[in-house]
């Protein structure tokens, strides 16, 4: 995959994010590249979600810089990061399960014949390109009429997925997108990261708990613990040894031993 | 999910549900099967004992005038329940609907009576503390459309207000629309008394009578603007002037419709003599049977065999005649109330008495005019919503508003925008309502729909809205709207039973039909 050799697509510069006197995040500096998935790793509480809200416009960051493609960036709404090429995808998704798998991929911004909330909507379109860019990640609907309560679980976030990347986002980012679902449908939605991740041009956060997970996916890894980084490191230059200890939050897996055995 | 392993993939589960299974998996699919059987039954028990028919058109609840009243009935009920419904897929209620109706009827009412005025109250200290009453403007004489334009803005602001409060507070709209149903209805009370009887508050009626007949004002050649009822009351010297200038064939045919009329009543008078005298000598002739008396019964065998009825000879159709039969024609010079309040279909509805001779009631006369108009506004409004709910952005808006709030709002859907809107737009509803029933019955009365909000909600529910929201079709409020208007009247034509059981009917079908909606809307969330 694509290394070091480009530019970030995007990175931060010693964010800082003080909820009143609390120091949710303590100058944190990360870079994502294009190509590449980015696992963000840490204990609860440890600054993730709140990073990445920074990063998709929800919360303004107290001190620090953005840069996505190497210009800075500020953003006041989530509207303003996803006009800037970042796509998140939360846990819940933003899915209506009782409408169709078309309605869900265009809601928000469906394609109709004339402008204004009155227009009408292209349908034959819409669900040819719901379908389309579903299959391009991996999944094939049978029906994109199908309501959406009717899928499984990982076909809902490729779904989330898929439309964040045909409304133009460079930079993904995933919110635990595994951690709710069965064997099955982990693997199913790490196949579609994996296909995200082949398209070469966009730059995927993972954030995630599992491990192993992240091992089999992530190009590089950045750990959190507290609202700092503790860790930084491509797959390679981490050990599994140290992936494991650094998830504890920096701990020797002796100390916990230790501290379990009290 | 946790299958075991195979080439099975997921997509695959989704194919192999049968058409069947996916037609019953359509929230209408309930609703339609209790309204064809109302259908049924209101066909079925109208006709009388004894007259054995396969015609369902043959019994009241389907000959002419059971059609025009009944969808009347269904029309107006459908109109406010589409404003309910639509507001309810998006996740809010409306209890307000009701009051809103009594509040706009009487507020059109009151200015077409009384004309609009904006009036100051200040406070004088002329011969002691009193509270004076400066008026700005007063406008009397005001048309239908300025009279519906005036009570929209009333109302189309307090839907809006009503929608404002519900978004900005995140109350609950049941709360918030309760303290509309209230201070509708006592404001609606309050002002009807004050314009009825000023200065004595409590004294004043809370209705409003005396205004025209606004729909039958007719432009009569001659004599300028007058109510339809007194151009027919003109003096036989006025009327025959007036047909001066028909033209022939107008006169003709006029007269033509006349003659057929008048023979059909002559008929049917001849027909009811002859049943009335038939009848006792029948009853006569099974006495003398039963009795034994042959004698008798041959000589009344007899005389019914001979029995002759004189015929009823048609009444003469004079010109003064076909001059009232020509000021029914004249184009309505109101068309606005007439729009509302007037009927339509009459062509059809003419044609179908004269030459069809199915629009007609014991007498010979023609049964029905036409259908009330509101059945035509009811129509355009549910082929408007249906549009608007299944094929425009708006409508994925206010699905997507009731089904999943944070969803939409994180896709960049105005929620707000889209709940406030339906807010107005159920007051809207409502104002139609209204308009329809004052210009139709030319008065207005503080009590005007009441309960009207639980109906309106009752038939959006068993048309298959489920009151969580997000889910539900126009069609199905359609339905709903069917099922609670003929539940009515199926149900009082059913011999031996006391009417009120459509109450209980219905109040099973409510149940019914929110059971089978949740568990259509569990299957389709995948919790089933
Ligand atoms: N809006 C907030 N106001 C105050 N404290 C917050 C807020 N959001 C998060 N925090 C605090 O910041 C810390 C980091 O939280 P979070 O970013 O959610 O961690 P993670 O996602 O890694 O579990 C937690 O201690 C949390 O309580
Ligand atoms: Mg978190």
């Amino acid at each position: 995959m694509a290394a070091n050799t480009t530019e970030p697509l995007i990175e931060t510069k010693g964010l800082v994010k003080n909820f009143g006197s609390f120091t949710a995040l303590n100058g944190v500096d990360l870079q994502v590249f294009p190509g590449e998935v980015h696992a963000l790793l840490g204990d609860n509480g440890a600054g993730k979600s709140t990073l990445i809200k920074i990063l998709s416009g929800v919360f303004k960051p107290t001190e620090g810089e953005i840069f996505v493609e190497g210009e800075k960036v500020s953003f006041t709404s989530p509207r303003d990061a996803t006009g800037a090429g970042i796509g998140t995808v939360y846990q819940d998704l933003a899915l209506n399960a009782l409408t169709s798998v078309t309605r869900n991929f265009f809601l928000g911004r469906e394609m109709t014949h004339f402008p204004g909330p009155f227009g009408i909507l292209k349908t034959a379109e819409m669900d040819r390109i719901a379908t389309e860019e579903m299959a391009k990640i991996g999944i094939n609907v049978a029906d994109p009429n199908q309501p959406v309560g009717t899928m499984s679980g990982g076909q809902r976030q490729t779904l989330a997925i898929a439309r964040a990347i045909y409304f133009g986002a460079k930079v993904l980012i995933l919110d635990e997108p595994t951690s709710a679902l069965g064997q099955k449908q982990q693997m199913e939605v790490l196949k579609t990261i994996r296909k995200v991740q082949q398209f070469g041009d966009i730059a995927i956060i993972l954030i995630t708990h599992n491990e192993i997970h992240a091992r089999l996916i992530a190009d590089r890894f950045t750990f959190l613990s507290l609202g700092e980084v503790i860790g930084q490191g491509t797959s390679k230059d981490l050990e599994g040894d140290d992936i494991k200890r650094l998830m504890a939050g920096g701990a020797e897996i002796g100390d916990l031993a230790k501290e379990l055995a009290v | 999910m946790n299958q075991s392993a195979s080439t099975r993939k997921e997509s695959d589960r989704l194919a192999s549900k049968s058409w069947l299974k996916s037609l019953f998996a359509r929230p209408e699919i309930g609703p339609i099967g209790v309204m064809l059987l109302l259908f049924g039954m209101l066909g079925y028990f109208s006709i009388p004992a004894g007259e054995f028919s396969l015609n369902p058109f043959a019994g009241e609840g389907f000959n002419a005038l059971g059609i025009r009243n009944n969808l009347r009935v269904i029309a107006q009920l459908g109109i406010i329940a589409l404003g309910a419904g639509l507001l309810i897929i998006a996740g809010e209620f409306d209890l307000s609907i009701g009051s809103m109706i009594g509040f706009a009827g009487a507020c059109m009412a009151m200015v077409l009576r009384w004309g609009f005025a904006i009036v100051i109250p200040y406070i004088s200290f002329e011969g002691g503390m009193h509270v004076e009453f400066f008026t700005l403007i007063h406008i009397t004489d005001i048309s239908p459309i300025g009279a519906i334009t005036i009570t929209m803005c009333f109302t189309l602001f307090f839907g809006w207000l009503q929608g404002y409060i519900v978004v900005r507070s995140g109350l609950p709209s049941f709360i918030v629309t309760l303290g509309g149903l209230f201070f509708l209805r006592g404001l609606t009370e309050v002002s009807l008394r004050a314009f009825n009887h000023r200065p004595d508050q409590t004294k004043g009626a809370t209705t409003v009578t005396e205004l025209p007949d606004i729909k039958n004002i007719i432009d009569v050649p001659g004599h300028g603007e007058m109510e339809r009822d007194a151009a027919k009351a003109l003096s036989e010297a006025d009327l025959m002037a007036i047909l001066k200038d028909v033209p022939a064939d107008t006169i003709a045919s006029l007269t033509e419709r006349l003659q057929y009329t008048a023979q059909r009543v002559a008929d049917a008078k001849t027909q009811i003599m002859a049943a009335k005298g038939v009848k006792p000598l029948e009853r006569a002739l099974e006495n003398a049977i039963e009795s034994g008396n042959t004698v008798m019964a041959d000589t009344i065998r007899n005389k019914i065999e001979t029995f002759v009825v004189t015929p009823t000879v048609p009444k003469e159709i004079t010109d003064i005649d076909v001059a009232r039969a020509y000021i029914d024609t004249i184009g309505s010079a109101r068309p606005v109330a007439n729009f509302f309040g007037g009927d339509i279909l009459q062509p059809i509805f003419d044609f179908l008495y004269f030459p069809v001779d199915w629009n007609t009631n014991n007498f010979g006369n023609q049964f029905a005019p036409g259908l009330y108009s509101c059945v035509m506004i009811w129509v355009i409004l549910a082929l408007l919503c249906y549009v608007v709910l299944s094929r425009t952005q708006a409508g994925n808006w206010i699905y997507s508003t009731g089904g999943n709030l944070q969803a939409a709002k994180a896709n960049g859907v105005p929620t707000d925008r889209v709940k406030i809107s339906l807010f107005v737009f159920s007051a809207f509803c409502a104002t139609i309502f209204a308009t329809c029933q004052v210009f139709e019955v030319n008065t207005a009365d503080a009590a005007k729909g009441n309960l009207k909000e639980l109906e309106a909600i009752a038939a959006a529910v068993i048309g298959g809205i489920v009151m969580t929201g997000g889910f539900g079709t126009v069609v199905g409020i359609i339905v709903g709207a069917f099922i609670f208007g003929l539940a009515k009247e199926a149900f009082f034509y059913i011999p031996g039973i006391d009417g009120s059981f459509y109450r209980v009917f219905l109040g099973l079908v409510i149940i019914a039909s929110a059971l089978l909606n949740e568990n259509i809307r569990k299957r389709i969330m995948g919790a089933l």
